[in-house]
């Protein structure tokens, strides 16, 4: 099934270099790199999106489908020299258990790192069994 | 042979395409690879603006606070060095860890003098900002044709 994927996406490419159309410049797809953390009370996820500003970033949390999408958009003013990194937009998507308390995510950004907090909901907390004397 | 950018631009698509596709099949679904085809740097990512009287630079300096930033300034040679702190909560699993910590240290010789008293410098979202002057004999004159 992978192969298939991958031989019919070559083939596209193929036809592309045939047809040699000039295509419009568009925005790069990057994969932030992230950081996970558990305890029994929350997910955490770290993520770098440098230069992404809060209005430009979207957290969608869709039947166990977690996506985070944040476009980098940078003014240029006068000639560019050299320029190692540009316009980008940040994509990454996670599957999260059905066990989260999609009420209560919280979302920060501070220094270009969304931080998001997911809260188990109470019925997946580990309960402590109190023992009862006959 | 390759002519135009765009062929270029098309190569290096097609090879972060089936690196993606690699990355997959090993199980590595959507993980960013340590390694992209194109141009990748340990130390910051750095852009390099010129805008008549000034200098640009901005650097891609994620999760740092203005206190882990160092910028040094010579002449025409710039320094930009920091330490990326561990910011892992207490108390809690690790499930994944791909963001980098450290410190690193870049340095630069910029096209010309800057005056370093005038030098700004910003950070604002993981992005450091610094507007350099350039020194007087640097600046672009206007010459009056007679």
């Amino acid at each position: 099934m992978q192969r298939r994927i991958v031989m019919d996406r070559s083939q596209e490419i193929a036809k592309q270099e045939e047809k040699n159309i000039e295509k419009t410049k568009e925005l790069y797809k990057a994969t932030p790199a992230v950081d996970i953390y558990e305890n029994e009370d929350e997910i955490l996820i770290y993520a770098d999106m440098p230069g992404v500003v809060k209005d430009d970033i979207s957290v969608d949390i869709d039947n166990g489908t977690l996506s985070i999408s944040g476009v980098r958009k940078l003014s240029v003013t006068g000639s560019v020299t050299y320029e190692e990194f540009s316009d980008v937009e940040y994509v990454r998507n996670f599957s999260v258990p059905q066990t989260i308390d999609v009420e209560k995510v919280e979302a920060e950004l501070k220094n270009g790192v969304l931080r998001l907090h997911l809260p188990k909901s109470e019925a997946a907390k580990p309960r402590q069994i109190e023992i009862k004397t006959a | 042979m390759f002519t135009r950018i765009s062929d270029l631009d098309r190569l290096f698509g097609t090879m972060n395409l089936l690196q993606k596709r690699l990355d997959n099949l090993y199980g590595d679904y959507e993980k960013s690879s340590g390694y992209r085809w194109g141009f990748e740097h340990t130390a910051p990512r750095t852009n390099l603006y010129e805008n008549g009287d000034n200098f640009e630079i901005r650097a891609e300096v994620t999760g740092l606070e203005k206190g882990d930033l160092n910028v040094k300034i010579q002449g025409n040679y710039l320094e930009i060095s920091g330490q990326r702190k561990p910011d892992a909560p207490e108390n809690y699993k690790t499930h994944r860890t791909e963001r980098g910590i450290g410190s690193f240290s870049r340095s630069f010789t910029l096209p010309a003098d800057v005056d370093s008293t005038k030098v700004e410098a910003t950070l604002k979202d993981g992005v450091l900002y610094l507007t350099l002057p350039k020194h007087e004999a640097a600046k672009p004159k206007k010459i009056s044709i007679s």
